[in-house]
């Protein structure tokens, strides 16, 4: 994994949270450039799994390499899965879905770093 | 399509979450007891059992029909239950819960969201099984 990528993904999907969660409040549906913006967090977060996956196969494999494949895997399952969830809902509540996602990302992303190397945090 | 009540609004927000906590509990007990079932079989079952009742109350909640509502109540209601016997016992006698559980320390591992989802998938279907109550469907 690459830590720069990882803190930049959690402050993006954290503004994001943010953003959408404006939207919430002020009983806004889901618009085109909420997607747009998740769309980006969805590129960064399989650019994370591609360099990951690289540097695993060069031999830097986190000690338990099972978890931390499914953790990844579904770490790139979540952003489209909450976007489609939350655009199909043309209400208030579509942005509350993509916030929610924006929320557990960076959590799953600190998980992540601790499976990686544990040495580090 | 008041069958859809239920998922739309602050609805989907639940399900979403329940999805999420289906996909993590579920994963996380098969890979423990895949790989090292024998260091806390309890535990472990008790996250598998965690992982499925929350796939049970997922489903329920994204059907939402009459049936599919009560079957997300009960898997609530087993939730609740869970998540208070067991973050109790996880308290009382730690040695019989080596390694974590979903629910142990009522879910504090998890920002004690496993101890609120339960009350607020209770409350929704309440709140869905009333609005039909007093509006039955057209159709």
């Amino acid at each position: 994994m690459v830590e720069a990528l990882t803190t930049t993904i959690q402050v993006a999907s954290l503004l994001l949270a943010a953003w959408c969660l404006i939207s919430t409040f002020r009983d806004q549906p889901m618009v085109v450039p909420h997607l747009v913006a998740m769309g980006v967090l969805w590129l960064a977060v399989i650019a994370q799994a591609v360099v990951s996956g690289v540097l695993m196969a060069q031999g830097g494999r986190p000690d338990e390499t099972l978890v931390f494949i499914s953790y990844l895997a579904t770490i790139v399952l979540i952003p489209p899965a909450c976007a489609v969830w939350g655009f199909v809902e043309r209400s208030r509540w579509g942005p509350a879905v993509i916030a929610f996602a924006c929320l557990v990302l960076p959590v799953m992303m600190v998980r992540l770093e601790q499976l990686w190397g544990p040495a580090r945090v | 399509m008041s069958e859809s009540v239920a998922r739309s609004g602050p609805g989907r927000v639940l399900v979403a979450v329940y999805a999420v906590f289906a996909i993590g509990a579920t994963s996380r007990a098969a890979v423990q007891i895949l790989t090292r079932f024998h260091e806390a079989p309890l535990a472990y079952l008790l996250s598998a059992l965690a992982g499925v009742v929350y796939i049970v109350a997922t489903a329920g909640l994204v059907a939402g029909g009459r049936t599919s509502l009560r079957v997300a109540a009960v898997s609530c209601s087993v939730e609740l239950v869970g998540v208070l016997v067991v973050g109790a016992f996880s308290l009382l006698d730690p040695a019989a819960f080596p390694d974590d559980t979903v629910w142990s320390r009522f879910g504090s591992g998890y920002l004690f969201i496993p101890l609120v989802l339960p009350v607020l998938g209770l409350l929704w279907v309440r709140r869905v099984s009333r609005s039909r109550a007093a509006s039955p469907p057209i159709l």
